[in-house]
């Protein structure tokens, strides 16, 4: 990858303006990046096979655009620049480029890369969802996150708010499989800000990959693109949260579309962020109960467990049992819903004043067994104690 | 052939002694004001004449001049009109010097020569170092506050030449109603459920804590916040007087003993401009909002809807006490020591609901928290969730105990509370120095634990745990407690959002 010399070209292609999935696809299959880099830095994008096609009456204009921008850019110094910031590029036909990528139907055509790409090898699970996750949808992200990487799978996630960022922390504390993270902006624009540390994190222990160009601001049309990488990196598509229209089911339309297995967290009936997975479930997806599930449909629970690789799912000890909990504590933890509940609704149920149910819901805290704030709790699962 | 009146004019809330010095001469009949008089104080002229004229007074046909001493204060408002006309009659020879020896006056004349009040009555005679004041029969209850005068009051001018020259004797006083009236405040009783709303209340009162109340509109967010000044302390005579003051300067009504003596509430539309909340105005210097809000409550409904340039605006007085106000003419320091409440919705669309339920896009709910700045929101100790009431709660029969408790059996809890907090050498607990916390406020070990535990899980910050340890502190008071417990710190943790809860991991 680092020897490649036509990846700076292929660069510099992606990063002309007007550019598109598309356009790209057929630049990146007319020929050598380097040889279509000075055809059309010599106006005569036109003449490229295909390309007529793809820009149709618009070609004129594009060419000349192409050609104009072509001449400002120096190649070789935007490459340097890249490779300073620690970053690197692959074309589709180059080398390098993830195996899984090449045989997509919709491949894309450069992708930009920050960390270690051939670490994406071996199974590869998709965990995507909603930016407005309920605390249960972060804790099941975490959790999967956690075990899927502590049993060697690949966890591919876009770290956006939500779920996406769950799954990545969960997989950073886990020792396993390094995370995988597909972004829909250029990788010096990072996007969300709030998850610039957990950028940092996930592309120093893994791989950070885009197709936008450096400098690419996160447009809402970069998304869907960038869901379709993620389905495409992945040998199955976990969705652990998400309502019935969220960006999520167009993961799963492109999984589909690539015949690769869509599994669904069960939620709530009650809660809207749970529609779109109920919905999926209804319609036949897997759902998934714990990561033996999702290491059922990579066909890996055997192998993981007959090898006996510490920390893996299939032979983490049984959950140490709960202490005991005195009586006020059991009366105010049977009060509280799995689903949000609020104080009041606590104060209710229980008849204890504010301050005396508000000490031991803070004790039952410490102890992991709820979560809350703002005036809610809510009950939390043994499975994942970790903050 | 000259006469001299002591008199004052109010600049800002302060009252300033003036001496009104008039001399009448032979010459071309005029009359001028000079001395530094504002627009309404020239107009002074041609009411005194025409009043002097209804009165039945001949209207000297010589030289008049006016000089409103000293020189270098702004003399502005009516309240000169009363003085000068009388300085004119004694000038003129009409009421001999001897009767108006150490007698101040102050009062606008109507042109039929009735006198009406004016603003700032209270200051104005507390400047006044003669004996006696002369003042409209409106302001006669007001002008006796400060008791170190012999107060005469009259509807008309007449009545007032009638008792200098000795024909008639001082009309009565009008009898002040007796003061203290219990204050019709709304009572915490009406307020059903709310369980965090109504403590948070108490623990903003004993520890004069600033409360941002977050909840979805209908809530019942503006009801708790009116009910705020009625749980704390009624005013001393001190600070009665200090916020009467505010009041009687700023032009609005006072009770009917004249002393304003419960904590007063201020509510400001969010369209109030940045002037009208902090004090000012060309001209005449005015207290704005925050200071008739002194030592009561200024409640900003919808907060995040003022502009961000006039809530800046409240982060110095918030942090004095007192508001500076600078003009080219003149600085004066109004009084500004209020409780702040605001209250806002959690998010653009209001809604609330459990966490994860609200459909705000991202951007839209962060923009909305922003609207309040770092430094303002770190003046608020108290981030209170309040939701609309359960079914239940507003149907409940009104005998469950603690939730109904009434607002004076609250107002008790507030003033021991309070005391605790003088005792440690400030006003209240929201006033603890940030170093000297652990000295002044102790936790015992499981307290510590609690909020050690918070810290690590990353749920609260540096900042976050001085405001979580002032208000267990003002918990544990309202408690009774000595050393903060595991209970106080869990009850201020209890008691407090984040504005972008839902993204809380």
């Amino acid at each position: 990858m680092t020897d490649d010399p036509q990846a700076p070209y292929a660069a510099a292609l992606a990063s002309l303006p007007l550019m598109t999935v598309r356009r790209l696809t057929t630049l990146i299959g007319a020929g050598a990046p380097e040889a279509v880099w000075r055809t059309v830095a010599g106006g005569g994008a036109r003449s490229l096979p295909g390309l007529a096609g793809v820009l149709g009456a618009s070609v004129a204009e594009v060419s000349s655009r192409w050609a104009e921008a072509a001449g400002h850019q120096d190649v070789s110094a935007s490459w340097a620049q890249l490779r300073d910031a620690g970053r690197s590029a692959v074309w589709f036909g180059g080398p390098g480029y993830p195996s899984r990528l090449a045989a997509d139907p919709e491949p894309p055509p450069v992708l930009f890369v920050e960390g270690a790409l051939d670490q994406i090898a071996g199974p590869a699970a998709a965990l995507v969802g909603t930016r407005a996750a309920t605390g249960y949808g972060r804790d099941v992200a975490r959790l999967l996150g956690r075990q899927l990487a502590e049993a060697g799978v690949v966890v591919v996630s876009g770290l956006a708010l939500g779920i996406d960022g769950a799954a990545h922390e969960g997989a950073l504390a886990a020792v396993g499989a390094p995370p995988v993270a597909v972004v829909g902006s250029g990788l010096d624009v990072v996007y969300p800000r709030r998850h610039s540390r957990l950028w940092q994190r996930v592309a120093r222990a893994g791989v950070v990959v885009t197709e936008a160009p450096p400098g690419a601001a996160p447009e809402p049309w970069r998304f869907p693109l960038r869901n379709r990488v993620i389905a495409g990196l992945s040998d199955v598509v976990v969705v652990v949260e998400s309502r019935a229209t969220g960006g999520s089911m167009h993961t799963v339309d492109h999984a589909h579309a690539r015949g690769r297995p869509v599994l669904a967290v069960p939620g709530s009936i009650m809660s809207g962020q749970s529609t779109g997975t109920n919905q999926l479930l209804a319609e036949g997806a897997t759902p998934v109960r714990d990561a033996d599930d999702v290491l059922v449909a990579l066909s890996l629970a055997g192998t993981w467990s007959a090898a006996g690789r510490p920390g893996s799912v299939a032979v983490e000890p049984e959950p140490e049992p709960e202490p005991a909990l005195d009586r006020i504590a059991s009366l105010v933890l049977e009060a509280v819903d799995w689903t949000p509940t609020r104080t009041d609704e606590i104060l209710r149920r229980t008849g204890l004043s504010l301050s005396a149910a508000a000490v031991t819901l803070t004790r039952l805290e410490v102890l992991g067994r709820v979560r809350g704030g703002g005036g809610w709790w809510e009950r939390r699962s043994h499975a994942d104690r970790s903050p | 052939m000259t006469a001299t009146i002591p008199a004052a004019t109010l600049l800002g809330v302060d009252g300033h002694a003036v001496d009104v010095e008039v001399h009448v001469s032979n010459g071309l009949p005029c009359f001028t004001v000079v001395g530094l008089p504002d627009a309404s104080c020239r107009e002074a002229r041609d009411r005194v004449r025409a009043a002097l004229l209804s009165s039945g007074q001949a209207w000297p046909q010589r030289r008049i001049t006016v000089n409103l001493a000293p020189s270098t204060i702004r003399k502005g408002g009516a309240a000169l009109d009363l003085p000068i006309a009388v300085a004119v009659l004694v000038a003129d020879g009409v009421v001999p010097a001897e009767a108006v020896r150490d007698t101040a006056f102050l009062g606008e004349l109507g042109l039929d020569g009735s006198i009406r009040p004016v603003t700032g009555t209270l200051s104005l005679v507390d400047a006044i170092s003669s004996a006696t004041v002369v003042v409209a029969a409106a302001s006669a209850v007001e002008a006796r506050l400060p008791r170190r005068h012999r107060v005469r009051s009259a509807e008309h001018l007449t009545e007032v030449i009638d008792a200098l020259l000795g024909k008639a004797p001082w009309p009565d006083l009008p009898i002040a109603p007796p003061a203290a009236v219990p204050q019709p405040a709304p009572d915490l009783v009406d307020v059903r459920g709310q369980p965090h709303g109504r403590w948070a209340m108490e623990v903003a009162a004993a520890g004069g804590h600033h409360v941002l109340l977050v909840g979805p509109p209908g809530a019942g967010k503006t009801m708790l916040a009116r009910r705020l000044p009625g749980l704390l302390p009624p005013l001393d005579r001190a600070g009665a007087l200090e916020v009467t003051r505010v009041h009687s300067a700023a032009g609005l009504p006072l009770p009917p003993g004249g002393l304003v003596e419960w904590p007063p509430l201020r509510a400001p539309h969010h369209g109030a401009s940045a002037v009208s909340l902090i004090g000012g105005g060309s001209g005449w210097l005015r207290p704005g909002e925050i200071s008739t809000a002194h030592r009561g409550v200024l409640l900003l409904d919808e907060i995040a809807e003022f502009p961000a340039a006039v809530l800046d605006a409240l982060r110095q007085p918030l942090e004095e006490g007192v508001v500076r106000v600078a003009r080219a003419k003149a600085t004066v320091t109004f009084p500004a020591r209020f409780l702040l409440v605001g209250t806002m919705n959690p998010c653009p669309c209001g809604d609330g609901g459990p966490p994860g339920s609200c459909r705000c896009s991202e951007q839209a709910r962060q923009r909305y928290g922003r609207r309040l700045s770092g430094p303002l929101l770190d003046r608020f100790d108290l981030r209170v969730p309040v939701m609309r009431p359960l079914v239940e709660d507003l149907l409940a029969a009104p005998q469950a105990g603690r939730s109904l408790e009434s607002s004076s059996v609250v107002a008790q809890r507030v003033a021991q509370a309070r005391t605790h907090a003088v005792g440690r050498g400030v006003r209240t607990n929201a006033d603890l120095p940030a170093e000297l916390l652990d000295v002044l406020a102790p936790m015992d070990t499981p307290a510590t634990a609690v909020l050690e535990y918070k810290l690590r899980v990353g749920a609260l910050s540096a900042r976050g745990l001085h405001r979580i340890h002032r208000v267990a502190r003002t918990i544990a008071d309202l408690d009774g407690a000595d050393v903060i417990g595991e209970e106080h710190v869990c009850g201020a943790l209890e008691l407090r959002t984040d504005i972008d809860l839902l993204e809380q991991a």
